[in-house]
C-alpha cells in the first residue's frame, strides 16, 4: 500500500469516527463510540503496517520519543501537584489549628469539579505534546526549505 | 555539562558533495537507504545527527568509509591521554 492510500483511510476512519460520534451523542448511548475509537485505532495501525513506502525512519521516531519525554515531564508535575491538593481536600486532612468539633472547612473545589479539571488537564496534555513536538520537528529539521 | 554535551555531538558531513559526484537527488539517496527525503535534508543541514546504522547505510551506498562521509571534528579524550 501506498502511504498516500494510507492517509486517505486514516482520513475516512476519522471521518467515521466523528459521525459515530454525533450519533451516539443523539442515541446517548457512549458505548458506540468507545467500541468505535476502539476498532478505529486497530484499524489504523492494521492498516500502516501494509504500507509499503517509508512513513517513520529514524529522525521522526526520535522527534515523538522526545515530544513524549518531555510531554510526561511537564505533565506528571502538573497533574500530581494538582492531585495531591485534590486528595487532601477529599480525605479532609485536618488544618492547624483544628477547627471546631462539627465545623467542617468550605470546600474550596467540589469531587466532581476536581474530575473535570482533571480531565481538563488530560486534554492540555495533548496541546502540549502538539507543542513539543513541532518543537522538537523544528530543531531537527522538519522545516528546513529544499535546495533542490 | 550541556554545552559540553553539544560539543561533542558536532559532528559535519559531505552527503551532499557525495551525492553531486554521483548524480543523485536527496530522493534517490533516501528511497536507496530506506529513510524520507526530509532526513536526508536534515542530516546534510547538520540538524541532525544519524545513527551509526544510518552513517553506515550512507557510507556503504557511496562505497566509502564513515570517515570519508562524517567527520566528527571535536577534540574528544582518548585513552591515549591526547
Amino acid at each position: 500500500m501506498k502511504k498516500n492510500t494510507f492517509y486517505l483511510i486514516f482520513g475516512c476512519i476519522a471521518l467515521a469516527l466523528l459521525f459515530l460520534f454525533w450519533y451516539s451523542v443523539e442515541l446517548h448511548t457512549p458505548l458506540l463510540i468507545e467500541i468505535a475509537f476502539i476498532l478505529g485505532i486497530v484499524l489504523v495501525f492494521l492498516a500502516k503496517r501494509k504500507v509499503t513506502d517509508v512513513i517513520d525512519d529514524e529522525r521522526d521516531v526520535k522527534i515523538t520519543e522526545q515530544a513524549t519525554i518531555r510531554t510526561m515531564q511537564v505533565f506528571w508535575v502538573v497533574f500530581c501537584a494538582f492531585s495531591i491538593g485534590a486528595v487532601m481536600q477529599i480525605l479532609y486532612v485536618p488544618t492547624f489549628p483544628r477547627q471546631p468539633m462539627g465545623t467542617h472547612p468550605p470546600d474550596l473545589l467540589g469531587p466532581r469539579m476536581i474530575g473535570y479539571i482533571q480531565l481538563g488537564l488530560l486534554c492540555l496534555m495533548v496541546f502540549l505534546y502538539v507543542g513539543f513536538r513541532i518543537y522538537y520537528a523544528k530543531k531537527y529539521g522538519e522545516f528546513e526549505i529544499d535546495e533542490e | 555539562m550541556r554545552k559540553n554535551m553539544e560539543n561533542l555531538r558536532s559532528m559535519k558531513n559531505k552527503i551532499k558533495i557525495f551525492r553531486a559526484i554521483h548524480n543523485l537527488t536527496q530522493e534517490h539517496l533516501a528511497q536507496a537507504i530506506g529513510v524520507n527525503r526530509q532526513t536526508i535534508l536534515a542530516i546534510e543541514k547538520e540538524k541532525y545527527i544519524p545513527s551509526l546504522d544510518l552513517a553506515f547505510k550512507i557510507s556503504r551506498y557511496f562505497g566509502v568509509n564513515i570517515e570519508e562521509v562524517f567527520i566528527f571534528d571535536e577534540k574528544t579524550p582518548t585513552v591515549m591521554g591526547t
